[in-house]
């Protein structure tokens, strides 16, 4: 008896102190709000999955703002679409001392379309909600219950949101039917509690104490330091389809069944391709024909609705109205190829995304459809979104990545071509003739190859009063006027184009006193050098892989001589190497620049020097010659 | 400060009247069928500078005419237009997909698309074929509760392709006509817009833009809105021809300022039997209806909240001014603004708006108003039209405003204030709201006037540096750096939207290669009306060079300005900085025993005319010390088209000058 009364008074206990400020600032440990701007007090996502083909989403969340630069976590916008619902939204507003002042109506929420940016149409819209203190600290509290009919996929969770954010508790929370059967991806050493009762079964992730990171130059996310979860149903339920996600074998064979019967194409069509193929004679040549087919008669069109985020329209369809998605061109070009004798075979892909993980498969890994040719010794890959991109070129973000290949046999992993520093190059050839008044005339002659090519690509289809424009701001050569300037792709076919620049300058030479300094690199400088970190936390990354090579001639105004040039350079290191070689001879100056980049992910105690490695070519790149008046 | 308006005015009339005069062509009536395309049409080409459009509009026609609504039997509007394009590259095939946006507001007025048609030609082999538009590439999209997306894909479209969209609304929302642009982005050969106003109704016109509009018609037609009442519409058609692709420009408030287009709003109506009702028509008319406004001045008039607090927040204080910065900083430090401009307050009670702790610009600054109104201080609101909601054409027109502020008198001097920001200085106007002017409203005796908002302060910054350099070329010293006027506002703002001061300094550091600082410190960070001062102990290398027994450097060091901001041959339309710009720069530097400098470049001053702009750039040594200061002067906020050269030769100068090294040479 007493021992119950002593639990009864902690019970109540407890119940006070919280009905008088759980979000009091105050209990916020120190370390918590170290370097954070804001912090996540309690977070906790609760999947209920009822059955195949519908669950029940409880979602909770509690976050401090510090100070101004975490006004924007103080927002609730939450994606729903056609086969979920969101609903029992609260909210509501504490101060400092934990104490609410402000509960929101369901007026002050906000419903409206979810844009991707890019799509035409789709059904995606979001729950939306600012709120706005006007002293810090202060703490806002949502919550909502969302309900889906139709499984693809299952809610991931990573308790850090980002830099500068540290996590009080997060906790995720799955419950299922012990039939039912899903597959869970977890970060290193996260403990996974599993709880079986009755015919359910628990599982629970949970995260405390985490301390916020500052934001760190060139990272790749904070996955390796935070907790995270990924989940992903095997069979499964949605729009009237039914599939089983247990490995990428099923994976394909799911998108197969989708797609099948799609790719009938209409008897004028036939006809047509039949004739534009009649005088090929490699199948290299007809896929050539049929791409460049495509090319000039289909136009990209996104439309996302339901499973059809996933199906292709029918090829039939896109013949009679030459639009599509990426999915319903790369069906389209392959019912294409079908025609003329040629088998391909869809991908699926992660564009711009990380490689599928081969253990573990599951839909979010992949946003795009492209098609692939095999031939013998020689496969091809098609990106048919594009009306412009060289046969076989599918650009760097689609590039040296495990996608899923389709076929009748099911989903297969295969790995996409890969861009090296050497096929990504820039070579540029630049003249710099002076005459006797200190005018200069620049011509600047410039090839781009793969990676540089796509980065410069949208300079060729744009408007010459437009390429100008862009030409004259992104020039950085003091006091230049642009005289006259040329883009050109020679070869169609192949991801290669040419630039040629003309300008004028009186402001190359710099004055000092009596002499003059000339900065030998005016085309291709590294301008900053990245800050470094201390005890840097996550990996970081270089862009992308490239070679860039220069020379640069001067000839010199008569009556000039050389003072001083400076020593050739070299630098090495794993990221990348360069150098920098000066020469002159009478009133020429030569000097040459190569630059290699290799495009990869580094641990994070490579960054200072990765750091050093750039600092040194930033003051390789800014070396001056010294020129006097000859007596 | 008057001056000013008078010649802004004065500019923006100047174009206007140069494109009336060049108004000379007659036009012939012209035909525009659905489905009707000419052969002619394919051979459509772009000329001269925009020979390389993506696409031309071969035109683009409207009609705007009023109808009875069969539900609420009254007047609604019907817009209809006819819009046709050729194809010329892969870049215009976005125009393909078509997009019209409908509004619905909270009871049942709306509007609804009565009627689309679209399709696509092409050439194929000497014969034109036609696709249509498929029903299912028809899609309706619920943006939010006010507005529908209707959405159109057109089939078959090629390089060459000519595309065609016809379309019908009808709307219930009469006070505001559909207007017209008569220029985009791409060529335009033909726009027309047809308006037929009923006799029972007049509408405010507004014509603006840097291209001719042509009025070619103006006259009464009989039309009949309700059987056997004969009555009559006054139809008016503007036109356009043969007009070139818009392009963008920096420094400008919005595009939509330059674009040729009409606009209308209601002005009164006189239906048979009833009473004439006028709607804004006057600046007395305007003013009288927002003094009793519900969501203006009633709202003002509201005076519970202000008499409950106002002991508090005054405490027995009688100077006017102090008054005032009390009341000011009251409502900076308990409303916080939610990014939204509006002129009519979202509530009818300032408790309301202090209550929620948030609001838009016109909760919190007519929530100000009423506090100083109880405070028996006269301020009196001041409607804007932000720079992104373009110019206002200055006729009596209350639809252009979209933004109000306040403005009051002490002794002869006047403060605006804006409480939608914490760190602005009483008097001190935002720089969204520099659009040169302002409507200022006394709701008491029903009177108005314009007024200039053109800014007393600058966006100044003064650079202080006091180094020594050592024989391994390492600058060592002092930095301090002050902020003035818009200059100040945004380094209060960037300072407090960073994490913590150590995140700030790494910003700060970002551009300043081989910069080493410690010691920072800022002062008046809370003190609107002091100068923001920074000061740091430095430590700078990488910034010195050596060649041969030569040691030379950039004496601007990290505020050396590195290229023109004016790059561009030509310039269209105004140059407009919002504000006038200041910068000045002055390093002291104490240099080795054992060095010589070698020739100082040469000091010099240079001037535009009238005083607009300056730049002097001067160097002096004396013993080991070297001084170089160097001052940039911008002190207007407009500068028109013809201006811009004199400030792109003045940034050249500029340029060319602050990049001479100064060269020691190393005894040996």
């Amino acid at each position: 008896m007493k021992n119950l009364l002593s639990l009864f008074l902690l019970v109540s206990f407890f119940y006070t102190t919280s009905a008088q400020g759980i979000y009091d600032v105050a209990k916020i440990p120190e370390n918590l709000k170290k370097d954070a701007i804001a912090v996540v007090r309690n977070e906790e996502q609760f999947f209920d999955i009822k059955s195949i083909g519908s669950a029940q989403y409880e979602y909770k969340i509690a976050i401090t703002v510090l100070n101004k630069a975490g006004d924007d976590l103080a927002e609730m916008a939450e994606v729903y679409d056609n086969f979920s619902n969101i609903s029992n939204i609260k909210a509501a507003m504490y101060d400092a001392a934990g104490k609410k002042i402000r509960d929101y109506k369901s007026s002050d929420i906000r419903d409206q379309l979810a844009s991707d940016g890019f799509s035409l149409f789709q059904d995606n819209r979001v729950k939306l909600l600012k709120f706005i203190s006007n002293s810090y600290p202060y703490t806002i509290e949502y919550s909502f219950t969302q309900n889906f009919n139709g499984l693809l996929n299952l809610p991931s969770w990573r308790a850090i949101k980002g830099f500068d954010i540290s996590v009080e508790q997060s906790a995720y929370t799955i419950q299922k039917n012990k039939f039912y059967q899903l597959r869970y991806l977890t970060s290193t050493d996260l403990k996974t509690d599993s709880v079986t009762i009755g015919d359910k079964v628990k599982y629970s992730w949970k995260s405390n104490n985490v301390q916020a990171v500052t934001r760190e130059p060139m990272a790749v996310g904070v996955d390796n330091i935070s907790a995270w979860v990924k989940a992903s149903p095997n069979e499964f339920e949605f729009d009237n389809t039914t599939g089983n996600f247990n490995n990428w074998k099923n994976f394909g064979a799911w998108i197969y069944k989708l797609n099948e019967g799609g790719n009938r194409l209409p008897d004028v069509t036939r006809a047509l391709l039949q004739k534009l193929v009649k005088d090929a004679k490699t199948p290299k040549e007809k896929i050539q024909i049929l791409y460049n087919y495509l090319q000039q008669n289909t136009r990209y069109v996104s439309v996302q609705l339901g499973v059809g985020g996933f199906r292709p329209i029918l090829a039939e369809k896109v013949a009679q109205v030459n639009y599509g998605d990426c999915k319903a061109l790369s069906n389209y070009m392959k019912a294409l190829l079908n025609e003329v004798g040629i088998s391909s075979n869809l991908i699926v892909i992660g564009n711009g995304m990380p490689s599928l993980n081969q253990n573990y498969s599951s839909i979010g890994q992949a946003n795009h459809m492209i098609l692939c040719v095999p031939l013998p010794k020689d496969t091809t890959y098609l990106e048919c979104t594009s009306q412009y991109k060289p046969m076989g070129f599918i650009g760097y973000d689609n590039a040296d990545r495990n996608v899923l290949m389709i076929t009748d046999a099911g989903g297969k992993i295969v790995h996409t071509p890969a861009y090296s520093a050497k096929d990504n190059y820039q070579i540029r050839k630049t003249k710099i003739n002076f005459s006797e008044d200190g005018i200069a005339d620049i011509s600047i002659k410039s090839l781009y190859g793969n990676a540089q090519f796509e980065d410069n690509f949208t300079m060729l289809l744009k408007e010459p009063i437009e390429q100008r424009k862009i030409l004259i701001e992104r020039n950085d050569i003091p006091g230049a006027e642009l005289t006259t300037f040329k883009y050109e792709q020679v070869n169609r076919n192949l991801p290669v184009m040419t630039e040629e620049i003309n300008l004028k300058s009186n402001q190359i030479l710099t004055k000092g006193g009596d002499r003059f300094f000339l900065m030998l690199n005016q085309v291709n400088r590294k301008e900053s050098i990245p800050p470094k970190v201390e005890n840097r936390k996550t990996y970081f990354a270089v862009p992308f892989s490239y070679t860039d090579e220069d020379e640069i001639t001067y000839a010199l105004p008569n009556g000039f001589k050389v003072e001083f040039i400076p020593k050739d350079i070299a630098i090495n290191s794993e990221f990348g190497s360069y150098t920098a070689k000066f020469t002159s001879k009478d009133n020429i100056i030569v000097y040459t620049r190569t630059q290699m980049m290799n495009d990869k992910k580094y641990p994070p105690e490579k960054y200072n020097e990765y750091v050093d490695f750039y600092k040194k070519i930033y003051q390789a790149d800014k070396q001056k010659a010294v020129l006097a008046k000859a007596p | 400060m008057q001056k000013n308006v008078l010649a802004l005015v004065s500019l923006v009339l100047c174009i206007w009247v140069l494109n009336v005069s060049a108004q000379t062509k007659s036009t012939e009536k012209k035909e525009f069928k659905f489905g009707k395309v000419l052969p002619t049409e394919f051979n459509a080409k772009a000329t001269g500078k925009d020979s390389s459009a993506a696409a031309i509009k071969l035109f683009d026609v409207g009609n705007c005419y009023f109808d009875i609504s069969p539900t609420s039997g009254g007047f609604i509007y019907v817009f209809e237009r006819h819009i046709r394009y050729k194809i010329l590259n892969k870049n215009g095939y976005d125009l393909a997909n078509f997009k019209i946006e409908l509004y619905k507001s909270s009871n049942s007025s709306k509007e609804d698309l009565n009627y689309m048609d679209a399709a696509t030609y092409n050439m194929v082999d000497g014969k034109m074929v036609t696709s249509k538009l498929n029903k299912d590439a028809k899609f309706t999209e619920e943006f939010n509760k006010n507005y529908v997306f209707k959405k159109f894909a057109l089939p078959n479209v090629k390089e060459g392709s000519i595309i065609e969209f016809k379309y019908k609304i009808k709307s219930d929302f009469i006070f505001t006509l559909r207007g017209w642009r008569f220029q985009t982005d791409i060529p335009t050969l033909y726009s027309e817009y047809n308006v037929s106003i009923p006799e029972y109704l007049s509408y405010k016109t507004d014509l603006s833009g840097y291209y001719a509009i042509t009025h070619t018609l103006h006259q009464s037609e009989s039309a009949t809105y309700v059987n056997g009442v004969a009555s009559n519409a006054m139809h008016d058609q503007y036109t356009a021809e043969n007009v070139p692709a818009l392009k963008d420009e920096a420094f400008i408030t919005t595009l939509d300022d330059y674009i040729p287009k009409i606009t209308f709003e209601l002005q009164a109506t006189r239906f048979p039997n009833q009473m004439h009702q006028d709607y804004t028509g006057t600046w007395p008319k305007i003013i009288t209806s927002l003094s009793t406004d519900e969501n203006f001045g009633a709202f003002i008039n509201k005076s519970g909240y202000a008499k409950a607090v106002l002991p508090e927040i005054l405490k027995g204080e009688k100077d006017t001014l102090a008054c005032i910065k009390l009341i000011y900083n009251y409502v900076k430090n308990n409303i916080k603004w939610n990014d939204d401009y509006s002129k009519y307050a979202t509530v009818t009670n300032p408790k309301a708006v202090f209550d929620k702790k948030t609001g838009s610009s016109a909760d919190i600054n007519l929530s100000l108003l009423s506090l100083l109104k109880e405070a028996k201080i006269p301020a009196y609101p001041v409607l804007i039209s932000t720079r992104d909601n373009g110019a206002h054409p200055g006729y009596p027109i209350i639809s252009k405003f979209d933004n109000v502020i306040a403005i009051s008198m002490v002794g002869n001097k006047t403060y605006f204030m804006d409480a939608t920001d914490k760190d602005l200085p009483l008097g001190m106007v935002d720089y969204e709201n520099l659009s040169h002017q302002g409507f200022y409203v006394d709701l008491k005796n029903i009177a108005g006037n314009w007024i200039s908002t053109e800014p007393e302060y600058a966006r100044e910054k003064i650079f202080n540096y006091n180094l020594t350099l050592d024989k391994e070329n390492k600058l060592t010293g002092q930095i301090s750096q002050y902020a003035k006027g818009y200059a100040a506002l945004g380094l209060r703002n960037s300072y407090r939207k960073t994490n913590n001061e150590t995140e700030f300094l790494k910003n700060f550091k970002k551009d300043k290669t081989g910069l080493e600082l410690s010691n920072y410190k800022i002062e008046h960070l809370d003190e609107l009306d002091e100068i923001l001062t920074e000061s740091m102990s430095v430590v700078i290398e990488d910034n010195v060079e050596e060649a041969g027994n030569l040691v030379y450097f950039n004496p601007l060091l990290y505020e050396k300005t590195k290229e023109n901001i004016f790059k561009y041959e030509e310039r269209k339309f105004p140059v407009d900085f919002a504000h006038p710009i200041k910068e000045s720069y002055r390093i002291t530097l104490k240099f080795p025993e054992d060095y010589e400098i070698d020739k100082l470049p040469k000091s010099a001053a240079y001037k535009l005319p009238d005083d607009n702009g300056t730049f002097t750039i001067t160097y002096l040594t004396e013993g080991k010390m070297l001084m170089v200061k160097s001052t940039i002067n911008i002190n207007k906020s407009l500068y028109s088209p013809e201006e811009y050269f004199d400030l792109k030769a003045l940034f050249n100068t500029i340029v060319e000058k602050q990049a001479e090294q100064i060269v020691f040479k190393k005894k040996v």
